[in-house]
């Protein structure tokens, strides 16, 4: 292995090193805020240890692990996420309980998971890197002992999610007793090789795996958990579910299916637009029918995957593969921000509860009047998701529409308009709700360091939607050297 | 490769089969009909009497063990296999499994001090209070 | 490799498509939570024996490995169930999932 390789696989290192390092501080000296500094400490030094290979992409250190500028600007998403959902954690888990600790090792071990995966080129890191993500999420979801939503939905994700694993893997085993081969790149240009017992069994393989991606993405005929798992889990664990789990699927999905050739079959083509828009109609339709604020995000981020799926289309239409890989790196950075910001206010909002997180809409009445801040905060999130100009998730929808326009995938399109014309519905809901005359005069705390997290959050959400280019410019230098 | 034939595993089944029901037919036939009898349901009809259900509520910390079992008796297989190709892998294989089994012995030294192998009472170190 | 590989792939695929079958309908008909995580295991062990004989095929070791990998993960699966299914269990003293269903999608 020579010192460009193991320099790739530094990061991963590092991270490893300093979970293993954290494990020991943990067991010798357990202090909840040595535990957290840790964490963030291992967090920077893993986002510095990208630098010195910037000059050289792409690497490929071993079979398993390819690192170029689409993997380098996942592992900086992914990296973020985990950042602001450490700090959120350590707000949310304070003063509850007294095993706080390990929620952070965990967290930093799905981390791991999900650089595994943003990076992998291979199924048997791809499986390491979800099961790494999966595994310490369930366990993070279970963590706090309140109430007992939290388990039904850690149980419920856990079932569910082995099952979309074994799917995952079958598929994969069908592709390789076909194909013989397991690396991605390998694997590019298959299914044009052999012969028509041989077409079937990967068609069936793929579908598998298609199956399995699209369950953990919760795109829509596989979408049924999303609103439990969302709703039960603890509103930080929800945040880094629904940003750095499903980003960095999301963007193994991209690297599978782009670089195997697999976008080329046309039945799952067809099934790919058929879910995009299913899951853009379900998500804003069923979000109008909910009272529930997490539940809304929920059925939200259904829909946003559903945007995301419209990327995927078009990378699979001819020359459409690099203009929609920029399109879907920038909405789902959007994505990140804005889910992030939300999820946030969830947290500063449930912090005082000690049963249940505080999601009712009724509970967010008022909230102009009792904490003007946090409410303009929760509206520049909502007008963002919902594709309001000046906000990031404006310039990312523009993005996605305007790559849907230029493959002429009209039907599609035409789904993303009326999603988002319904999603403006149920979003004002949310702000009108919290317009009207509070019902109690409890004055909410903002912890410092969530408080922090979404200042941060909410002028780069501005910041970015009003002057987006550095990203925009960001993303085409490095999705350059992707492959 | 010759072709062996298939029939003699046919008969075979067959057989098994047939003698299967020879014997339970001629015992329902042949046998002493028992009426139901107050020891009839008993476990040990004529031995000695159970006392109390069997479902007694095992301790969590059989569970937990079984936990460990199951993952540190995995790891085996990993190193198993290091074994088999030692010569092959060299000196990288070495320093890999090395890693390898540095990262269990620090899983160990954290399960020992967060008393999870404590049997009955867990000392729970370092807790605050 | 001799000639003596007697049983064909698509056989082997076969058997290992059956028993997922088994464990699929096992995950959605039981309802009991131990039971469940029994039929992921045979989800899993399924694509493990897929792996296995498309191992074969190909005389490589990248099958085995690949079904280490699986024991693996359906160890760790498996622990982190117990473990919820143990909290479960110590708060509704029911492993029924029936039970742990307050959340109506």
């Amino acid at each position: 292995m020579s010192g460009l390789q193991l320099q790739a696989l530094l990061p991963i290192i590092t991270l490893s090193s300093l979970i293993l390092i954290q494990m020991m501080f943990i067991a010798f000296a357990r202090n909840l805020r040595l535990t957290v500094s840790i964490s963030v400490i291992a967090l920077l030094l893993t986002a510095l240890s990208f630098f010195p290979m910037v000059d050289h992409l792409p690497i490929s250190a071993t079979p398993l692990i390819q690192l170029d500028g689409f993997a380098l600007f996942y592992s900086g998403l992914v990296l973020l996420g985990a950042l602001m959902v450490t700090f959120l954690s350590y707000d949310y888990l304070r003063d509850q309980g007294e095993r706080q600790d390990e929620f952070f090792m965990l967290l930093l071990l799905s981390c791991l998971g999900a650089l595994i995966l943003v990076s992998s080129n291979h199924f048997a890191s791809f499986i390491l890197g979800l099961e790494l993500l999966g595994v310490s999420l369930y366990t993070m979801m279970s963590y706090p002992t309140r109430g007992l939503f939290t388990l039904e939905a850690a149980l419920k994700y856990l079932i569910l999610s082995g099952v979309s694993s074994a799917f995952i893997l079958f598929g994969a085993a069908l592709i390789y007793a076909i194909e013989g081969k397991l690396g991605f790149t390998e694997l590019a240009g298959m299914n044009h090789t052999s012969a028509a017992s041989g077409q079937f069994i990967l068609l069936m393989g793929s579908t598998m795996i298609f199956a399995g991606i699209m369950f953990k993405l919760s795109l829509a005929p596989f979408h049924l958990w999303t609103p439990d798992v969302y709703d039960g889990a603890p509103a930080p664990v929800t945040a880094f579910l629904a940003t750095v789990s499903k980003g960095a699927i999301f963007a193994l999905a991209l690297r599978l299916f782009t670089t195997t050739g697999l976008i080329d079959l046309d039945p799952l083509l067809r099934g790919l637009s058929f879910v995009a828009m299913v899951s853009i109609l379900a998500g804003n339709l069923l979000a109008l029918l909910q009272d529930n604020v997490k539940r809304i995000l929920a059925y939200s981020s259904i829909a946003h995957m559903g945007y995301l799926a419209v990327a995927f289309v078009v990378a699979g239409k001819a020359g459409g593969q690099i203009m929609a890989m920029e399109a879907a790196s920038y909405f789902l950075f959007a994505y990140f921000l804005t889910t992030l910001l939300a999820f946030s206010v969830v947290t500063i909002m449930s912090i005082a509860d000690h049963e249940v997180d505080t999601t009712n809409l009724g509970d967010y009445e008022g909230l102009f009047w009792r904490r003007p801040a946090l409410a303009a905060v929760f509206t520049a999130t909502l007008l963002s998701l919902a594709g309001i100009p000046l906000t990031a998730g404006f310039i990312g929808k523009f993005y996605i529409f305007s790559i849907g326009v230029a493959a002429e995938a009209w039907l599609l399109m035409a789904f993303v308009v009326i999603g988002s014309g319904i999603g403006i519905f149920y979003y004002l809901r949310i702000i009108f709700a919290m317009t009207k005359a509070p019902r109690t005069d409890v004055k909410i705390e903002i912890p410092t360091a969530s408080g922090w997290v979404a200042v941060v959050l909410t002028v780069s959400l501005v910041l970015f939607g009003v002057y987006p280019s550095p990203i925009i410019d960001l993303i085409g230098e490095l999705m350059i050297s992707f492959g | 490769m010759t072709e062996s034939p298939l029939w003699p595993l046919v008969v075979y089944f067959f057989a098994v089969i047939a003698l299967v029901l020879i014997i339970l037919g001629l015992s329902s036939l042949v046998g002493p009909r028992s009426t139901m009898q107050r020891a009839t349901i008993e476990p040990f009809e004529s031995g000695v009497v159970g006392i109390g259900s069997s479902q007694i509520p095992i301790s969590v910390e059989f569970y937990l063990i079984a936990m460990f079992f199951v993952i540190f008796d995995l790891e085996t297989v990993y190193i198993f296999a290091w074994a088999v190709a030692f010569f092959e892998l060299g000196l990288f294989g070495y320093l890999a499994i090395s890693v390898f089994i540095l990262i269990l012995v620090v899983a160990l030294i954290y399960e020992w001090k967060s008393g999870a192998l404590d049997w009955g009472v867990k000392k729970r170190v370092g807790l605050r209070e | 490799m001799t000639e003596a590989v007697m049983v064909p792939m698509e056989h082997g695929l076969a058997l290992a498509a059956i028993l997922f079958s088994i464990g699929l309908i096992g995950v959605m008909v039981r309802r009991n939570i131990i039971l469940i995580l029994m039929s992921i295991e045979v989800m899993l062990n399924a694509c493990g024996l897929a792996f296995i004989v498309a191992g074969a095929r190909w005389g490589a070791a990248d099958g085995q490995i690949m079904f280490m990998i699986i024991l693996t993960i359906a160890a760790a699966e498996v622990s982190v169930g117990l473990g919820l299914l143990l909290q479960v269990h110590r708060r509704l003293r029911t492993i029924d999932i029936d039970s742990a269903s307050r959340l109506q999608g």
